[in-house]
């Protein structure tokens, strides 16, 4: 399956949405042909994984404009868009639905995000206009335990987080696999 | 600039007394100032009502610019809308122009020093100031505008160019040119981490830890920059003065972090210890007996651990142990005192 990760932040970004799309990534390339498209200068590397980057230090309207068109062209090319919420992406995903009709699965990972558009209209309306005949996808991201010198290796809680996203791949398969 | 008494008049017209013991004016500080950086007095005092304060004067241009830029660089680090985590310090009391000088006075952060806590706290301690700074991350144009002309940016262009003027600086004292020729070689991965806000002095007595917290000192040591230059400078500084935390800190990074970030850490580490070697070979053209020995010792040392990083390897503890003994058999008695609880 040729699968579209869009997301406003990706690594060396390191708020969410960024840690879980490439750990994502990594985990779905050896079964898809997977392609994130971010913003960014220079992103972190996953074997296997192509990465589209719409350079940030350009100004707003112009990386706007640059990853709808990139958006609009890999939209056509995947089976799936799986987004992460944003307005650096509903936007470019309001624009792209007009003309792309394929199966979109959004996340809402970023909460400070999605908090702040249900205070803000225009947010809110942006994130209404591009979760429209989307389909969420629930996914509480478990955070990887960090190995800290001085104490134990935690490996209960890294059990716990492999577990975690075990599951959550077998649910995104499974909404993956309805298309 | 030697003589205090003007300012000190200065000072009490204004509300503030000085301590007896100056540290800051002891030893080995006059010359840590930084080359073609401004003069500046720093000092300890207290105000009416007897609170501890730091005050920093200068009535030099070049002086009074540093002064002025790291109150601008403090103002702007508390209104970084897209930092996510919490920079805390020390409160401002005044600041102001009189006489001829620019005074800042600052409440003095009462604490505990670093090197006295247990390993592990430390170990917390500095990951903890890591992760705020790293926190801020200046990705868009919006985010270069609000930083741009208050603090410094740093690109891997930037970091090549000085370790090449430093390694060419510095022959025939030391030689790191295969340090130059490894960052020439991961440019990118500098330049991948680049635009985060780093300390350029971050180590124990630029901290005060507080409780959980930790204040910041010395703002003018902000820049945007390689988000490892911080983490470099302090684990640097940790080889020698505590090697457990310095070996801790590096573990955590490969065990936590991608492989291109301990890169970029060793990278920066290499940069930072290039430049610690170019500062005292500048040493050697301005000391003479004890000081000049000193430089020379410290050269050697700190070559020594560049040379270690880049074959990552670990400095023997009897190097350490025996550069800490010839250093402070070489160092003054006014120096030896400036150092007690600096850390």
């Amino acid at each position: 399956m040729r699968l579209l990760l869009a997301t406003p932040l990706y690594p060396p970004d390191i708020a969410e949405p960024a840690p879980y799309t490439k750990e994502l990534a990594r985990r779905l390339a050896p079964f898809h042909e997977v392609t994130v498209l971010t913003y960014g200068h220079l992103p972190e590397k996953v074997e296997g994984v192509r990465i589209v980057a719409i350079d940030k230090r350009a100004p707003l309207v112009l990386r706007l404009v640059r990853y709808t068109k990139a958006l609009m062209r890999e939209w056509h090319k995947a089976d799936v868009l799986y987004t992460q919420n944003g307005p650096s992406v509903e936007l470019p995903i309001a624009l792209a639905r007009v003309w792309v009709r394929k199966p979109l699965f959004i996340r809402l990972g970023d909460t400070a995000a999605h908090q702040y558009a249900s205070r803000h209209l225009l947010r809110s309306m942006l994130e209404t206009l591009a979760l429209r005949s989307a389909q969420s996808v629930d996914a509480p991201y478990l955070q990887k335990p960090e190995i800290l010198p001085f104490t134990p290796r935690p490996n209960s809680e890294l059990a716990t987080w492999e577990h975690s996203w075990q599951k959550h791949l077998e649910q995104l398969q499974k909404k993956f696999d309805h298309v | 600039m030697s003589d205090l008494t003007p300012l000190k008049n200065t000072l009490t017209s204004l509300g503030f007394t000085l301590e007896a013991e100056q540290p800051h004016l002891l030893g080995e500080r006059h010359l840590t100032r930084p080359l073609g950086g401004g003069h500046k007095w720093l000092l300890l005092g207290r105000n009416v009502q007897g609170q501890r304060v730091v005050i920093k004067a200068s009535n030099e241009p070049m002086g009074v610019a540093e002064i002025v830029r790291e109150r601008e660089c403090r103002r702007v680090l508390h209104v970084i809308y897209f930092a996510y985590g919490v920079f805390l310090s020390p409160k401002e009391i005044l600041f102001t122009t009189k006489d001829g000088y620019t005074v800042l006075v600052t409440e003095f952060v009462e604490a505990k020093p670093f090197l006295e806590r247990p390993l592990e706290e430390q170990f917390t301690l500095a990951l903890k100031a890591f992760k705020a700074q790293e926190s801020a991350h200046a990705t868009t144009s919006s985010h270069v505008r609000l930083i741009r002309g208050t603090f410094d940016e740093l690109h891997a262009t930037d970091y090549l160019k000085k370790i090449n003027t430093y390694a060419h600086e510095v022959v025939p004292h030391a030689t790191f040119k295969d340090a130059s020729d490894f960052l020439s070689q991961h440019q990118e991965v500098i330049e991948q981490y680049c635009n985060f806000l780093t300390h350029w002095d971050l180590t124990p007595q630029n901290m005060r830890v507080v409780g959980d917290s930790i204040y910041l000192l010395d703002h003018s040591s902000l820049h945007f920059g390689n988000k490892y230059e911080g983490w470099a400078r302090f684990i640097n500084f940790m080889t020698l003065y505590n090697p457990l935390l310095a070996h801790a800190l590096v573990q955590y990074v490969r065990d936590n972090r991608t492989p291109e970030e301990s890169l970029a850490l060793k990278c920066m580490r290499l940069y930072r210890l290039g430049e610690l070697v170019r500062y005292y070979v500048g040493w050697l053209e301005h000391t003479e007996g004890n000081l000049r020995k000193l430089a020379q010792i410290r050269i050697i040392f700190w070559d020594t651990v560049l040379q270690a990083v880049l074959h990552d390897a670990e400095v023997p503890g009897e190097t350490i142990e025996h550069y800490k003994k010839t250093r402070d058999t070489l160092r003054s008695e006014e120096e030896k005192k400036r150092q007690v609880n600096l850390h």
